[in-house]
């Protein structure tokens, strides 16, 4: 055994953890110090015989301990991502590249890194788990490829299906048993982790409009008979039917547009006591009136009384930080919008009967006060949300910044004289315009813990992901305490993945596949010759190629609809 | 006493030099600028291991010679002194330059001036492609200083420029000016299509004995003798720039474009006969 973090490396059968201060909310835990033993990739009980040695030992002693990271909202792969990267030369000619070492192939960095880079650089942040938030159907097995070329941490996505042609028919039918038997069947043609609505009808009405769009809830879907409203609800039941780990995550109407909490608000109680994620939901708690940005301002509080009120709602945050980044979206008007906004450069994507896409360049400045109070709501919504269980960090990268920069989300949230000294370099209506002046809260580390592992495990139903318990994946990530949370939680002292350990003092010491998260429902086979007839009549892809075959998903885990 | 540089390899594949100017080498010891690192292909080399290298740093010149044509990336990122380069030079020569010279006695590659700040860049031979373009991808390329090419260019002079001169004094390709934000562009021979294409603002001076084919998207606005025109004429004969001198009293037909976008920018040419 050496002391002071150094690791013997013998047979990597049984580790143990040795006196780090541990933060496991799921199993209660406080910073209370205790040894973690670890048989191969999974946590296990300390075992009953003394006499046993560990095959290893790490010395946490001093350090704290935390399971590994897990990104429930992020865009890491799939075409949409692709586009960004190839569409930003000046982007990655600014960043200094990933060089190749024996252990790491060579990679990009910028507002979208390249696959690898995005895997090296997530275990760089102590994270072990992430999600993409949007992938077409269509375009799954492009998806899954990517996933193959990202290292150290497992993934999956979610698959979008709110502007899906046999959605909105089925719906528009009143046929819940077809629309049921869809959902399962595209999510587990796609291995995909959970059904995910953008803009529920909007693209739809991009694709047919000059500027189109969907401004309300109960706005009609041109050639549907379904609205917005319609979309939401019958998947939020069809997802709760199915009994889905994840229910619906939704990217409401409206992004972006001043006065569009109300559209949030009625999204919420289109749930009608159905399970469903709001996802950036900073983007979606703006006052004002329409395209007025002087009436600008922040409608958290509304919003935050009733997702306080409603245990079924969880929220992830998309919190902005002052920089350049790259919007990308399968909110086709948005990226429009953004396009207008900024005058750049702009993609457009159709994807078939599916989908959409929008991706434009943003810059978001402090001296901004439309900038200023998208970062003070993003605050105010972690701030004010009574449950941290409930609501998840994210940035919605690269949206709202990269998750590069999620030491600093930490910091501010962990240091209100840092967050008020911020405060102090935006304009001073924001002051006028939000609470965040007002609020006094900081986080524990206990409650970082919560919203960065812990909450997203149990949002998405991961079991195995979040916690320190026996049973769980040996993913754990122990830092260095720092009076700067910033510091600590940028360079982990060690992560470990499955039991082995990839990054030790911001050095990678492996890069591990890792594996493929999805769901598997079931649906009655009968339901699927109604699919597949209308799938041969209307895409350009024969049906029996649509689904991602094994060879596609890497050590897939399914986790189980109960 | 400048420090003398004297290529002497022979090898096909790309030499870069990148970041190696008169500026940041100033206060290194002969011994220690040997050392520095250079990319051949992807390996990386000390500089010493191709270039002869006497002299003294501290007179912020250099003067280079041998056949240069493979070596990239000289000048890039200059801030201040004077390279001469007695040999052809190649790709992406004063790349990102902030101040200073470089005067080449040969042929230039592409990408002359790629995104240049500041300073000059004299050329007495032809260049190729790009020469004081954005990098693909940027949204705003040159914004300062001068580039003077004698002989002949290639396509895409000056894109995406935002300020600057930029002097052509022999043919050029295609796509002159492509997307110009601002500036100015001399081309004083004749010069390929789609000269001005996307152009916002900004000025290009087309000046070849032939006619150029304008786009449908430029409109004649008026024939006269801009002052401006004579300002930068006697400008350009200081620094001994070779044109004809018959332009410091002509008149010139100016075509306003690129209506596709706005309008605002103008093209000076000769009047047909």
């Amino acid at each position: 055994m050496m002391k002071n973090g150094q690791i013997r490396d013998i047979m990597p059968t049984l580790t143990k953890i040795a006196g780090g201060t541990l933060y496991d909310p799921l199993n209660g835990i406080d910073g209370k110090i205790q040894d973690i033993w670890i048989a191969g990739s999974k946590i296990c009980r300390p075992p009953d015989d003394p006499e046993v040695k560990p095959d290893r030992i790490f010395d946490a002693t001093g350090l704290v301990v935390m399971p590994g990271g897990i990104d429930m909202h992020c865009h890491i792969a799939g075409p949409k991502v692709n586009v960004a990267r190839k569409m930003r030369p000046e982007d990655k000619r600014r960043s200094p590249p990933v060089r190749r070492t024996a252990m790491m192939h060579s990679g990009t960095l910028g507002a979208v890194p390249s696959t690898f880079a995005t895997g090296y650089k997530y275990a760089g942040l102590g994270y072990t788990t992430a999600f993409d938030a949007a992938v077409p159907p269509l375009a799954a097995r492009h998806a899954h490829e990517e996933f193959d070329d990202m290292p150290c941490i497992d993934k999956g996505f979610y698959v979008l299906v709110g502007n899906n042609h046999y959605v909105m028919q089925a719906i528009a039918d009143r046929e819940p048993k077809r629309l049921k038997a869809f959902l399962a069947w595209i999510l587990g043609s796609a291995r995909s982790m959970a059904p995910k609505l953008v803009n529920p009808g909007g693209v739809e009405v991009w694709k047919h409009h000059a500027a189109g769009n969907v401004h309300s809830l109960d706005e009609p879907v041109d050639f549907f008979q379904v609205t917005p409203r319609s979309i939401i609800h019958e998947l939020a039941v069809a997802a709760d039917a199915l009994r889905l780990p994840h229910p619906i995550h939704i990217h409401c109407n409206n992004l972006g547009l001043p006065g569009n909490w109300t559209t949030t608000l009625e999204t919420m109680k289109a749930l009608d006591g159905h399970r469903g994620h709001i996802t950036h939901i900073q983007f979606h708690s703006y006052g004002g009136g329409e395209g007025d940005e002087d009436t600008f301002n922040s409608k958290v509080l509304p919003l935050v009384e009733y997702v306080n009120a409603h245990p079924e709602i969880t929220i992830d945050v998309g919190q902005v930080l002052f920089g350049e980044t790259t919007s990308m979206t399968g909110d086709g008007p948005l990226g429009y919008y953004l396009h207008r906004i900024y005058g750049g450069k702009w993609f457009s994507g159709d994807v078939e009967m599916e989908a959409g896409c929008g991706i434009a360049p943003v810059k978001y400045r402090n001296q901004s006060l439309v900038h200023s109070l998208q970062w003070a709501i993003g605050l105010e919504w972690f701030l004010l949300v009574d449950d941290p269980w409930r609501v998840v960090l994210s940035t919605d990268h690269p949206n709202g910044a990269s998750f590069l920069t999620y030491p600093q989300v930490v910091r501010l949230l962990m240091d209100r004289t840092y967050r008020q000294d911020i405060l102090a370099t935006c304009p001073a209506k924001v002051r006028q315009r939000c609470t965040l002046a007002d609020l006094d809260r900081e986080y524990s580390m206990y409650e970082i813990a919560i919203i960065t592992r812990a909450g997203p495990a149990r949002i998405l139903g991961l079991a195995h992901k979040g916690h320190l318990g026996p049973g769980a994946d040996a993913d754990i990530t122990i830092y260095t305490p720092n009076e700067n949370v910033a510091t600590m939680f940028e360079l982990p002292r060690l992560v470990m993945k499955a039991g082995e350990v990839i990054v030790e003092n911001g050095e990678l010491r492996a890069a591990p596949t890792g594996r493929t998260i999805h769901v598997a429902p079931a649906y009655d086979p009968m339901d699927e010759e109604h699919i597949r007839t209308w799938f041969e009549k209307h895409y350009s892809i024969q049906f029996r190629n649509y689904p991602v075959g094994d060879e596609y998903v890497h050590e897939p885990v399914v986790i189980g609809c109960k | 006493m400048p420090l003398t540089l004297t290529y002497r390899a022979e090898t096909k594949v790309p030499v870069e030099i990148e970041g190696i100017t008169p500026d940041t080498v100033r206060e290194l010891s002969l011994d220690a600028i040997r050392r520095l690192d250079i990319y051949h292909g992807n390996q990386t080399i000390p500089l010493g291991a191709m270039f002869d290298i006497e002299g003294d740093p501290s007179d912020l010149e250099f003067e280079m010679h041998g056949n240069l044509s493979g070596v990239h990336w000289i000048g890039a990122h200059m801030r201040e002194g004077r390279i001469q380069i007695h040999g052809p030079a190649g790709r992406h020569l004063g790349s990102e330059m902030l101040g200073g010279a470089i005067i080449v006695h040969g042929d230039a590659g592409d990408w002359v001036g790629g995104e240049m700040h500041g300073g000059l860049i004299r050329v007495h031979g032809s260049a190729g492609h790009q020469a004081g373009s954005a990098y693909r991808g940027s949204l705003i390329g040159m914004t300062g200083g001068t580039i003077l090419i004698d002989g002949n260019a290639g396509n895409e002079i000056g894109h995406t420029m935002r300020r600057g001169l930029i002097a052509i004094g022999g043919t050029c390709d295609d796509l002159i000016g492509f997307n110009m934000l601002a500036g100015t562009v001399f081309v004083f021979g004749n010069c390929g299509i789609r000269s001005g294409a996307g152009m916002r603002r900004g000025t290009l001076a087309l000046l070849g004995p032939e006619h150029p084919v304008l786009m449908p998207s430029f409109r004649h606005a008026c024939r006269y003798r801009p002052v401006i025109l004579g300002v930068l004429l006697r400008q350009l004969r200081a620094w001994k720039f070779p044109f004809d001198e018959d332009l410091l009293s002509s008149e010139i037909d100016i075509f306003n474009g690129d209506f596709i976008d706005g309008g605002r920018g103008e093209i000076f040419i000769r009047p047909m006969a």
